[in-house]
């Protein structure tokens, strides 16, 4: 135990001593920042700074010698026990800065100075040498602006002036001006200066080659010539003074001399050898400068762009954009609150860049307009993305990097391990005092770690969720504190290795792509309620569009995600809990109108922060309520009072929190007049900046309104526009669309399912109506998941009259990948269409595509013949369904088009879709793999199934349990099974089989199966067999899943029983 | 449009002349009957947000006022079309006639969709509807309700504008109000408990001792939960109930032999009548498959969730024990399944009959209202009781008399009730 707590206390007391000393750092950083100080007041002021950062400031002394003026401590005295460091201005010694103990002291590393102490008396030299170099400069500028002010009679004496007082203190600048001035009178034809400049410059002999033109000899070094330099001093002077107007010359002197002093920045920002903490050193150096804004405009954005390479990206895109809002200042103050390793080469990542931008663009606007004026970002400090190689190499984990080209299966069993290396590998000291000081700027507000990818902007892949984001409560001693936090990047740095981001790189062609991974460290929106901490309400918004529940709502009316407490619940889509939803252009056309809906699709569920736990937390958002009451801030805004059947607001009291029926409506906020207009205006403004559509993450503690993330809405892979290729065969066409289209990605379609307009239209009774409903349903549980269609007329689950629309609910249709709506004239009446109202947030949260059909439209192809003459799939499908044959046509498409499948295009920018007929992709790729051993691959999972299945039709003991077919159907026979499907096995067997045993038998099977998926995969399962026992009778009379055995669509296939 | 096009309206009038036959009613009273008596079709122009002008098309029919006031729901809906307000105004008239409430049946609706509207649009065509009608409805005349997308809102809408073109306080012009501005306590629970006071009269009539009865509930939404809970509180037993399970998008039947608690399973319930699984595991629940309800060995069934629930090819499946089935939900059996029912001699309460405590509730905000006075939540219940069982015992008599099933019985009694008043009247 006590080896244990020694280090630790050793640690605390080191840590004790560099906190000194960051304090006096601090100290003297912020006396040499006030821009109005003299140098006098400075120097007594470093000076007194001095002493508390060092071990025993009691017997602490300073002395600061500069230009023969001293400046010390009270009771100063020298001894023999002192440290001194040389004060430099353009490598020249200006003065000195020493300090003495003035009793004699345990010995340390340099005599009784630590080694750190050295590193800090250094350190504070050379901010001194800065500090003196600005102010001379800024002496030297003011002369020369006062120079300029006067009145314009005595400006030839000023300039002439000033080029004096240049050849006396820095000769080098004299003489590039001279140059300068002499260029600028040749540019203005001045036949003298040019002469002038031949004269001094490169002789270059010419000479005249065969056609007559001039050419140079370029195979010699040309000869320098010597030139009487005082005499071509005065002639350029003189030049100037007979050629251009005083004022002019005055002008760009300070100009060029401004320059100058830039210079060294430049240079700085422009090699790529130079690292980040070099740039932010230069920055820093040349803060003053650049905060006096008189930079020429090309260097300026030279430097801007610059800077937006070094620390964002090299995106050209960005960069164009960003130059726009950007200030060189902004870097200065990023600079602030980077965690920088040393030399740093790295970059902060896409989502830290998307922030900054957003939050420049808000900052501009904010000058010209109210709207923004509660707007803030969250603090945020940055790690560079090769944080995560120093952390590597310092523990020697480089071999982890490899670790993307293992199997799936290896990578994700060892990934558990892997966290637990990280978690248990050290930082280095300098990166730790860095996340120190990063905590101290936060203090103990609750914090999240988020990965900023690199290649998040680089290949417009979404990565968004793939890379862990951790909350920590951030409560406790500092010391607890900053281990929580440490513990919580190294995880995010152990998810660059998960299994889920691999496979996702793998999948895009990413995996060689050196990925290296930006942090961002955030303060957590929010309050402190009770025991929990949380913002009152928090999600994501869209500048567009892509689920639009009305036709009245244009794509450019934008789209809301609402919840209460933490955004986490609007940015994932869970299936089972709803956010609001809100169109910010049209806010008053909602989802969710009638009574039912308005109760069912609101948020159950809140997450949130649990301060005495130190843990995020998922609670009930009922009891949550309840039990924080009033406490809530804003809460009155978000809720809705359900009393007998009617939803109403609270008024002024406000509600019951603890004994009224409330659900979360965030009714109050949305008809304030000023959050949803806010938001819009928000939405507008930076896709204006950013000149593309944008998402944002935000968070509002009930008063103000944070931006946490921002980004490109293109860059979510989900909703990217897919290209419409003009030139496909109108035959091959099944359908297009032009109205009311919304991006979404559908896959290859091999079923699909059209309830017919005119059929259905004539069906004479009720029961037949409902019965289709109860087809589709059964239809719905067939067909491969998301690899079907849903076609029908009207409005898909209508209740009451379904005569307007096939009567279904969402789990009737919940696998399909695209719901369509037709409204094709039948008679004298089209029908209006639902555009999916019915179930609309279900579809939303389970990302199944709506399409609205128009097929009596001009311009548009309804492929009519291809849905009447394809073969009718249903009675194999659904044999008790055989009779609506009419109505219901479940097309095979690949039986149907020769091996094609459906390929759903959808353009919304064009506002156009498109279905037509294609090859797979699969086939075109990969021709299909039937060797022994079949490596793993994200596109077959269906293969290893098969395999699995071929196996235990070979290791049956088929006879002892009767066993007379062993058959596979379903995905993995299709070869389109997902991650998640299970296989599916039709078993014939005799009358009088074993079935428990059989059903042992399978079980142990199934369990191991579901094991290897999940290390396959990552989902997890009960059993991944899905067993169908058929007997002799079953299949005579073809009873449902005995169907399936010589079936002519999709028909179950035979493996070979025994070896 | 074809002949064999599926029309409420068509099924509606067949539905009557079947019981008109059997009633042998002359041609003049099939002629009124099969019709409505009046027919309201009118525009509703609508300032919309975006500054235009859009026309909405509005109805009202009241069938039949014999017995008094029109009483029906006005529909919000985008292809609402005048057959299906015909069919189910007649409707109306004979579900307020089995029961016995002075009222006619009569119906409403404007062809709009609300989710293409906002708040302020929606309030505008309830007043256009209210100022289109002002002199033809009314508390002595016809009483609109919510219907399919209206709600207690737009009620007050309406009656507001009612009421500021009459001059004067009508709270009984309208019925669906929120309790406090002139609704009725006791409406949460009139349907599930009106389904169980049938349920007991019929316990009665068979000689079976109620509390000596076991139960399965299919359903817990709002019907099913009070129907469980009254009918657990007269003693009898209910071993499961079935539930719709949101996050599996799949249903569940929640069995314990040992009976279910009401208290208990309610504290685990959401607002949807979602059972949340691994508590009701905790207490004792077992956990199958959702249409395993229909095949417990119980005396009673209870289908109270949706519509064609009970068809041909589960009522085989229904045990031999079960004696009575009681219909809480709307057209929960197909008419295969009635002959199961018929072969099997289980003994039905028609949904018609058993869910009717629905509209006597409302009749009794609109009794309240116009004494612009209110009862106590017994008080309510009490009455409910009353007019329930007389009305399951008319029914029940006309059915032995005549040796009707239950479902023809009740709607027997209703058509010659409406026939009889009109012919008193003299208008036939």
């Amino acid at each position: 135990m006590s080896e244990k707590t020694q280090p630790i206390e050793h640690l605390v007391r080191e840590l004790e001593e560099r906190a000194k000393e960051l304090n006096c750092l601090y100290k003297i950083e912020d006396t040499l920042n006030h821009s109005d100080i003299s140098l006098d007041e400075a120097f007594s002021l470093v000076v007194d700074a001095i002493p508390p950062g060092w071990q025993y400031p009691d017997i602490t002394r300073v002395k600061l010698e500069y230009k023969g003026n001293t400046y010390t401590t009270e009771h100063f005295s020298e001894s023999i026990w002192f440290q001194r460091a040389d004060i430099k201005v353009n490598d020249e010694i200006v003065g000195h800065i020493s300090v003495y103990y003035v009793k004699p002291v345990r010995d340390h590393d340099e005599g009784p100075f630590l080694k750190e102490e050295r590193k800090l008396l250094n350190t504070i030299a050379e901010r001194l040498s800065h500090f003196i170099l600005h102010k001379d400069t800024f002496a030297f500028i003011s002369e020369l602006q006062e120079i300029r002010d006067v009145s314009s009679g005595n400006l030839k004496h000023k300039w002439q002036v000033v080029l004096d007082m240049l050849y006396k203190t820095d000769k080098p600048l004299f003489n590039t001006i001279i140059r300068k001035l002499l260029h600028n009178l040749c540019w203005q034809e001045n036949k003298e200066a040019q002469k002038l400049l031949k004269d001094a410059g490169i002789e270059q002999k010419s000479k005249v080659d065969d056609d007559g033109d001039t050419v140079f000899d370029d195979n010699k070094p040309l000869k320098k010539k010597s030139l009487d330099n005082a005499a071509f001093v005065q002639s350029v002077i003189r030049l100037a003074d007979e050629n251009l107007r005083d004022d002019e010359i005055l002008a760009k002197l300070q100009k060029w001399i401004y320059e100058d002093k830039c210079s060294g920045l430049v240079k700085a920002v422009e090699t790529m050898e130079t690292s980040l903490n070099e740039i932010s050193e230069a920055l820093r150096k040349y803060y003053p400068l650049l905060s006096n804004g008189e930079l020429s405009p090309s260097i300026e954005k030279g430097l801007k762009v610059s800077l937006i390479r070094r620390f964002f990206t090299d995106q050209t895109e960005f960069i164009s954009i960003a130059k726009e809002f950007v200030d060189i200042n902004d870097f200065y103050d990023l600079t602030d609150r980077i965690i920088l390793p040393s030399k740093s080469y790295g970059k902060l990542g896409g989502k830290s860049a998307g922030m900054f931008l957003a939050s420049k663009i808000i900052a501009k606007k904010a000058k010209t307009s109210d709207r923004f004026k509660n707007i803030k970002i969250p603090k945020t400090w940055f790690i560079p993305s090769d944080g995560i190689m120093h952390f590597l190499h310092y523990n020697e984990l480089e071999e982890v990097i490899e670790q993307k080209y293992k199997d799936i299966e290896e990578i994700r069993r060892e990934y558990p391990h892997i966290v637990q290396i990280f978690k248990n590998s050290d930082f280095t000291s300098e990166f730790i005092n860095g996340v120190s000081v990063a905590l101290d700027d936060f203090g103990d507000c609750p914090l999240v770690v988020r990965s900023s990818s690199l290649l998040e902007d680089q290949f417009g892949a979404a990565f968004s969720g793939k890379y862990k984001s951790l909350f920590i409560a951030n409560q406790g001693t500092k010391n607890e504190r900053l281990s929580a936090l440490l513990d919580a990047i190294s995880e995010v740095y152990a998810s660059t290795f998960g299994p889920d981001p691999i496979e996702y790189r793998a999948e895009r062609n990413l995996l060689d792509f050196h990925e290296e991974m930006g942090i961002m460290i955030q303060e957590v929106v929010g309050t402190k309620i009770g025991k929990y901490f949380m913002p009152a309400y928090a999600g994501v918004a869209f500048s567009n569009n892509e689920f639009r529940w009305s036709p009245r709502i244009k794509r450019e009316d934008g789209l809301i995600r609402l919840v209460p407490g933490l955004g986490t619940r609007a940015v994932d889509r869970l299936g089972d809990d709803y956010p609001i939803l809100l169109a910010p252009g049209q806010p008053n056309l909602r989802v969710n109108v009638s009574f039912m809906e308005k109760i069912k699709y609101t948020p159950q569920h809140i997450d949130l922060i649990d301060l005495s736990t130190n843990e995020f937390e998922t609670h009930k958002v009922s009891s949550i309520i309840k039990e924080t009451g009033n406490k809530y801030p804003a809460l009155k805004s978000m809720v809705s009072i359900i009393k007998d059947n009617h939803i109403t607001q609270p008024m002024g009291l406000g509600a019951d929190y603890e004994t009224d029926d409330l659900i979360i409506t965030f009714e109050g906020l949305i008809t304030d007049n000023n959050f949803v207009p806010q938001i819009k205006f928000l939405l507008d403004t930076l896709q204006e900046g950013m000149r593309c559509p944008v998402d944002i993450e935000f968070a509002s503690n009930g008063t103000e309104f944070y931006i946490l993330q921002c980004r490109s809405q293109t860059k979510s892979k989900e909703i990217q526009p897919d290209p419409i290729p003009r030139d496909i065969p109108r035959k091959k066409v099944v359908f297009t669309a032009n109205k009311y289209v919304s991006n979404g990605k559908v896959p290859e379609i091999s079923h699909i399912v059209y309830v017919d307009p005119q059929s259905y239209y004539n069906v004479g009774s009720r029961e037949e109506l409902v019965e289709i409903g109860r087809a589709v349903g059964k239809l719905n549980k067939i067909l491969p998941k998301r690899r079907f269609i849903l076609m029908g007329p009207g409005r898909w689950g209508s209740r009451g009259d379904i005569k307007l629309g096939v009567n279904v609910t969402y789990s009737d249709i919940n696998n399909t990948s695209m719901l369509i709506e037709i409204a094709k004239q039948v008679g004298n009446y089209t029908p209006d269409l639902s555009f999916g109202t019915h179930f609309f947030q279900d579809l939303v949260e389970a990302s199944i595509r709506y399409l609205p059909l128009y097929p009596d439209a001009e311009d548009v192809i309804f492929n009519e013949p291809f849905f009447r003459k394809s073969e009718n799939m249903l009675e194999h499908l659904a044999p008790e369904y055989k009779h609506l044959g009419d109505t219901i046509k479940v097309i095979d498409v690949t039986h149907a088009a020769d091996g094609q499948i459906l390929r759903v295009l959808i353009n919304a920018e064009l506002e156009e879709a498109i279905a037509f007929l294609d090859e797979p992709k699969a086939s075109k790729v990969t021709s299909l793999d039937t060797s022994e051993y079949v490596e793993w691959q994200p596109s077959n999972y269906w293969q290893w199934r098969y395999k699995m299945a071929e196996r235990m039709a070979e290791l049956i003991p088929a006879e002892k349990f009767g066993v007379k077919n062993f058959y596979i159907f379903g995905s993995s026979k299709n070869a389109n099974a997902g991650p998640a499907s299970d296989i599916d096995l039709l078993i014939h067997i005799e009358e009088n089989a074993d079935i428990e045993m059989l059903n042992l038998w399978f079980d142990g099977w199934s369990q191991c199966l579901s094991e290897l998926n999940y290390l396959k995969t990552g989902y997890t399962s009960e059993g991944l067999l899905d067993i169908h026992y058929v007997t002799d009778e079953d299949i005579e009379k073809r009873t449902s899943f005995a169907s399936k055995i010589g079936a002519i669509t999709d028909p179950a296939k035979q493996l070979k029983i025994g070896k | 449009m074809s002949d064999k096009n599926f029309n409420a309206y068509q099924m509606a009038q067949a539905q009557f002349d079947k019981v008109a036959d059997i009633l042998t009613l002359d041609e003049s009273t099939r002629q009124l009957l099969r019709e409505p008596l009046r027919e309201y079709h009118f525009s509703i122009p609508v300032k919309m947000d975006d500054g235009t002008t859009k026309i909405f098309k509005g109805f009202r029919v009241q069938h039949n006022d014999a017995f008094g006031p029109s009483k029906g729901g006005i529909r919000f809906h985008p292809m609402e079309t005048i057959d299906t307000v015909r069919a189910l105004a007649m409707w109306m008239t004979w579900k307020c006639a089995v029961v016995g409430i002075p009222l006619g049946g009569g119906k409403g609706g404007v062809i709009c969709d609300p989710h293409n509207l906002s708040m302020r649009e929606q309030e505008q065509i309830c007043r256009g509807w209210v100022r289109q009608l002002a002199k033809n409805v009314g508390p002595i005349n016809d009483v609109p309700a919510p219907d399919v997308m209206t709600n207690a809102q737009h009620m007050l809408w309406m009656l507001d504008e009612f009421e500021v073109i009459h001059g004067g306080k009508h709270p009984g012009f309208i019925t669906g109000k929120p309790v406090g501005m002139g609704g009725s306590l006791g409406r949460t629970e009139a349907t599930g408990y009106g389904v169980i006071y049938t349920l007991r009269e019929a316990c009665k009539k068979k000689g079976i001792k109620i509390e000596e009865t076991t139960a399965a509930f299919q359903g817990f939404g709002n019907v099913s939960q009070y129907a469980l809970q009254l009918y657990i509180q007269l003693g009898g037993k209910a071993i499961c109930v079935s539930c719709w399970d949101q996050k599996d998008q799949t249903s569940y039947t929640f069995k314990r032999d040992s009976g279910i608690s009401f208290d208990e399973l309610m504290k685990i319930t959401d607002k949807f009548g979602g059972i949340d699984k691994t508590e009701a595991k905790k207490l004792g629940y077992e956990i199958l498959p959702g249409d395993v309800w229909i095949e417990q060995k119980v005396d009673i069934l209870i289908p109270a969730a949706l519509e064609n629930q009970v068809r041909g090819d589960n009522a085989v499946k229904i045990a031999d024990t079960v004696k009575i089935v009681a219909e809480g939900a709307n057209g929960p059996t197909t008419p295969e399944a009635d002959k199961v029912f018929q072969k099997k001699d289980i003994f039905v309460i028609p949904d018609f009959l058993a869910n009717a405590g629905g509209v006597t509730c409302s009749y009794f905000e609109q009794v309240q209202s116009n004494m612009n006075y209110f009862w106590t939540k017994e008080e309510v219940l009490t009455k409910l009781d009353n007019i329930m069982s007389a009305a399951f015992n008319a029914v029940y008599d006309t059915a032995v008399k005549n040796k009707l099933y239950m479902r023809d019985a009740a709607y027997v009694i209703s058509i010659s009730k409406v026939a009889h008043a009109c012919k008193d009247r003299g208008w036939l």
